[in-house]
């Protein structure tokens, strides 16, 4: 057992030093494999049955056929391989991640030599790749899905491209890292309506009834507005467009509080805490977010929303400067596909 | 493009028609060779596997495909008695290839059977060795390389339209590029002397003279226009009359069949006969004539010689009959140098007891020994005797068929005196009778008279339909004398049909000489070719033995190697030439965007040329039409049409066709 471990552990320092990482790919020769499949064993019986059978009757014709064969399944080592050679896979834009949703990771492959690639595989083990053409001019795309156990920094695990083009004879792979940041959000946790009244926190005059949506009147709508205030009401009565202003949007944050949740588990905390940022930032208002060590202002608008969601993610993690070190450092050893082209 | 997931690959449907056309392709030549049922039921088999996949709802039960399987193996073991051995193998190895496609709907299925496909490729070499075969056999590896393809092709779809020459392309490119691999092997692998094993009830498709001489036997093989044996003459060639190839004696009759019986088991040492007779052939000047033979597999073990052998391979022996045996019956291509003196004196002394022997007789046809002790009597000595037995059948109505009538009992006195019609078995089976019955020792020599020359390869060529059968009398102090009945006959009673077929006998009938001299036509000529393309066929891919590759080492002044030091070289060349390989740049995609721009710098020239402007490079194809427009001359309208097509082509297709690119080439081109 101790052995196998170590061998394991061996072979992913050795896989690892030749795996290529970062956003975008391009294969190296140095890391790519080629070993025969199983019809490339059967291949290679049925000719040592006919190479014994060409000795045997000293068949010259049935020598030359079996020779024949062995030079095509020679040059379809270079065949095979050469069909994954060349190929840049980029990492596209992840879609927001909770835990518990499959992190689905878009590639993007293209051909750095323009031409064409056939049936090139890429997955985290071979059983469970997505299968793809690369033409020569085109992108293709495909998707590499995981399942999001854990908040936090996603660190996606290794890659494998790979092909048994033209033959099934041989099969190529290599494998890579992206090394793209994904955060994994805690999952939201709409908090019972006592934990809700209370962290309905507002600021300065003491309390009220959140969401209480206190229509102060209509104003013309201007370019920028949030369409969730606008009056579509009257908009569809063909009276125009307004927004409804309300007297409390300005006065009136949110404050969404750490502490304001009594007995419950860290991690409860943090779902109750993101499905509340999450609500507040579709309703478009302004809000706050505390957390123990670190506060962040009242503010709206989507950076402020992924700031909160990665803080609520990280929280507690400590990783949040590791990762964007070593980003740098592996973007070095990546080629650029531009260059290369 | 759309992706497809490890799992959807694993269990999509099959693409069957790839992978029953390699099939049916690797079957086709064995059609020829198997039991026809078999070839029927395989062509149905893929039929309604085909028919299967345009009805998904149609399925072949469970049980029906048991059933089929026995009953094959049952029909097999009914045909051959047995399922072992070379046919009944083969048979059965076919009908289960071919029912196999009924179980084949998954991936595995697919690349077990595709993969058997090489292994039943070898099975037509077993019938055949032509140079056809060889060339036919790329088809099916195409097709199996072809059916490989496509399983492991995402958009099967786009395969199935692939056009055909386009599959040629694909299948081919790998094909080629195991072709330097498949002559360094085939040259370097080394060969062992013998097989590994031997299989048991091989039976060798071989033919030609057997060892006795039945009635009908011979001129059975004059049908036949396959080819006995090949001759080269190393330096002059003897005239037709003595080309007269000798295989064996028949020294012994039963009544019915003429039959070799070894009297004496002495080989004679070809030195001491040329010792022997040096003073006779200084003052004769007997020519000797040294020549190269390539036999056919004849199952006899005897080996062809021009009459009479002086000098042959050390694997045969020269015996007292001046045939020459080898150990062993000849079931492969055979080749070997001998040399041949036709007017050698041989035994021209007999001893009393050999006399006896080759005047034996057995009792029947009393008309034939009447006859042949008057004849006797009257003739002035044994010459002329046998002289006047020619004669009668020169003179009198003695007809040459190869559809002789039914002979009565005693067959030489129903041939000679009632039916007056025979093949050479008859003419020369009756001479010896009538010989012997005179108390002349004579026997019947089988063998092979004349054949065909081919001008291009400088080679005889002997075929079956040559096979001959003649007599030796013997003479006192004279010896064996060779006699040829046949060739006695009156030209005018040879059938027809017999010269128009078998113009190559005319050698044997002097008059018929004008049709020898008839220039090569077409279809000779092209035989000709072929035949001597089969010839350094045989010699340089069928005949490649541990021998000739020893040679072959020799002239390329390797032969010091050892067998350890031969594979390290082959070795090295195919991993040289791999990495030649793999360092070439796989340059068919590529080929697309410089066919284009290639076609720009011919626009270029041909403006410079037609309308005399100076183009530089770093002009556009738009900046270039401008100019051209500001010209205003409708001669260049054409150039204008290209230049719009390049710029179609260049910038605005996203992927343009080959095809269209091609045109545009060639509009390109035509321009002047």
């Amino acid at each position: 057992m101790h052995t196998t471990n170590s061998l394991k552990s061996w072979s992913r320092k050795w896989f690892g030093n030749r795996m290529p990482v970062g956003r975008e790919i391009k294969l190296s020769q140095k890391s790519t494999y080629i070993w025969p499949t199983r019809t490339g064993y059967l291949i290679i019986f049925v000719l040592f049955l006919m190479l014994v059978g060409a000795t045997n009757y000293q068949n010259n014709l049935a020598f030359m056929l079996t020779f024949l064969l062995v030079g095509i399944g020679l040059v379809s080592i270079i065949f095979t391989f050469k069909n994954l050679q060349g190929i840049i896979f980029t990492a596209l834009p992840v879609d927001e991640v909770f835990v518990g949703q499959v992190v689905k990771i878009p590639v993007s492959l293209s051909s750095a030599q323009k031409r064409s690639h056939f049936t090139i595989g890429v997955g985290e083990n071979d059983k469970s790749c997505q299968y793809t053409d690369v033409s020569e001019h085109q992108f293709s795309q495909l998707q590499v899905e995981f399942s999001a156990k854990k908040r936090g920094h996603f660190v996606l695990p290794r890659l494998m491209a790979t092909s048994e083009f033209p033959f099934g004879w041989l099969r190529t792979w290599a494998y890579f890292r992206f090394d793209i940041p994904v955060i994994i959000y805690p999952l939201p946790e709409e908090p019972e309506p006592q934990a809700y009244l209370n962290s309905g926190h507002q600021t300065d005059e003491g309390e009220s009834v959140p969401g209480s949506e206190d229509l102060s009147g209509l104003a013309v709508y201007q370019p920028g507005d949030s369409l969730s205030k606008v009056d579509w009401k009257a908009f569809a009565r063909e009276r125009g467009m307004f927004v409804r202003e309300f007297s409390n949007y300005q006065s009136k944050d949110y404050c969404f509080n750490w502490h304001d949740f009594v007995g419950v588990t860290d991690e409860l905390r943090l779902s109750y805490l993101t499905h509340l940022v999450l609500e507040a930032a579709k309703q478009c208002v302004s809000y706050s977010l505390v957390l123990p060590g670190k506060t962040i202002g009242f503010q709206s608008g989507y950076s402020h929303r992924q700031n909160c969601l990665r803080s609520l993610a990280l929280y507690g993690l400590n990783e949040e400067n590791g990762l964007s070190k070593k980003h740098e450092l592996d973007k070095k050893n990546t080629v650029n596909p531009v260059e290369a082209s | 493009m759309r992706s497809v997931s490890a799992e959807a690959l694993k269990n999509r449907p099959l693409p069957l028609i790839p992978i029953i056309v390699a099939q049916q392709c690797v079957l086709l030549p064995l059609y020829f060779y198997i039991p026809v049922w078999i070839a029927l039921l395989n062509t149905l088999v893929a039929g309604v596997v085909i028919y299967s996949t345009k009805n998904k709802r149609f399925k072949v039960a469970r049980w029906l495909k048991f059933v089929i399987t026995v009953l094959a193996i049952v029909g097999v073991y009914l045909v051959f008695n047995k399922i072992s051995g070379k046919d009944a193998g083969i048979s059965l190895i076919a009908a289960m290839y071919g029912l196999k496609t009924l179980e084949t709907d998954k991936t595995r299925d697919a690349n077990l059977l595709l993969s058997l496909s090489f292994f039943i490729l070898t099975a037509g070499f077993l019938f055949s060795s032509s140079p056809l075969i060889v060339l036919y056999q790329i088809v099916p590896i195409l097709a199996i390389l072809n059916a490989f393809v496509t399983i492991h092709s995402l958009n099967t779809q786009a395969v199935f339209k692939k056009s055909f020459v386009q599959v040629l392309k694909e299948s081919g490119r790998y094909l080629f590029a195991g072709l330097p691999i498949m002559g360094i092997l085939f040259v370097f692998f080394p060969r062992l002397d013998g097989p590994l094993w031997r299989m048991p009830g091989v039976s060798q498709s071989a033919s030609g003279i057997s060892d006795r001489m039945s009635p009908g036997e011979i001129s059975d093989l004059q049908l036949s226009d396959k080819v006995a044996f090949r001759a080269r003459f190393d330096k002059k060639e003897p005239s037709s009359i003595d080309l007269y190839w000798r295989v064996l004696t028949l020294n012994e009759y039963d009544g019915l069949y003429w039959f070799h019986t070894d009297f004496s088991e002495e080989a004679i040492d070809s030195k001491v006969v040329q010792k022997n007779n040096a003073g006779e052939i200084k003052d004769k000047k007997l020519a000797t004539y040294s020549y190269q033979v390539v036999l056919e597999p004849t199952r006899l073990n005897y080996l062809v010689s021009l009459d009479k052998p002086v000098k042959m391979p050390s694997m045969g022996k020269i015996k007292q009959d001046y045939t020459t045996q080898v150990d062993y019956r000849l079931m492969n291509r055979t080749r070997y140098h001998g040399e041949s003196i036709p007017g050698l004196k041989i035994e021209p002394e007999l001893s009393v007891e050999q006399k006896l022997r080759y005047t034996q007789l057995p009792s029947g046809n009393p008309k034939s020994r009447q006859l042949a002790t008057i004849l006797r009597l009257e003739a002035l000595n044994d010459e002329a005797y046998i002289n006047q037995l020619l004669s009668q059948i020169n003179q009198e109505p003695y007809f040459y068929t190869l559809r002789p009538p039914i002979m009565e009992e005693d067959i030489v006195d129903s041939f000679w005196f009632d039916k007056k019609k025979g093949f050479c078995e008859h003419y020369a089976g009756a001479l010896v009778f009538l010989a012997r019955a005179a108390n002349i020792p004579a026997r019947v020599v089988i063998g092979y008279q004349g054949g065909e020359k081919n001008p291009l390869s400088d080679s005889w060529l002997v075929r079956y339909s040559d096979a001959h059968a003649w007599t030796e009398i013997w003479f006192a102090s004279k010896g064996w004398i060779r006699i040829d009945p046949t060739a006695a006959i009156a030209n005018h009673r040879i059938e027809k049909s017999l010269l128009n077929e078998y113009r190559q006998r005319d050698l044997l009938f002097d008059s018929l000489e004008a049709i020898d001299i008839e220039e090569p036509g077409f279809i000779k000529n092209m035989s000709y070719w072929a035949d001597s393309l089969s010839h350094n066929w045989n010699d340089w891919v069928l005949d490649f033995n541990s021998k000739k590759q020893f040679d072959l080492f020799k002239k390329l002044g390797i032969s010091g190697l050892n067998d350890k030091q031969i594979i390290m070289l082959m070795l090295g060349l195919v991993t040289i030439f791999l990495i030649i390989l793999s360092f070439k740049k796989f340059r068919f995609a590529v080929k697309k965007e410089s066919e284009i721009s290639q076609g720009f710098r011919l626009i270029q020239k041909k403006i410079e040329k037609q309308a005399r402007l100076k183009v530089t490079g770093c002009e556009g194809p738009l900046q270039l039409k401008q100019k051209l427009i500001a010209l205003n001359d409708p001669q260049h309208n054409n150039l204008i049409r290209v230049l719009d097509e390049y710029i179609r082509l260049r910038y605005q297709e996203k992927e343009a066709e080959l095809k269209s690119i091609n045109l545009f080439l060639k509009k390109t081109r035509r321009i002047k």
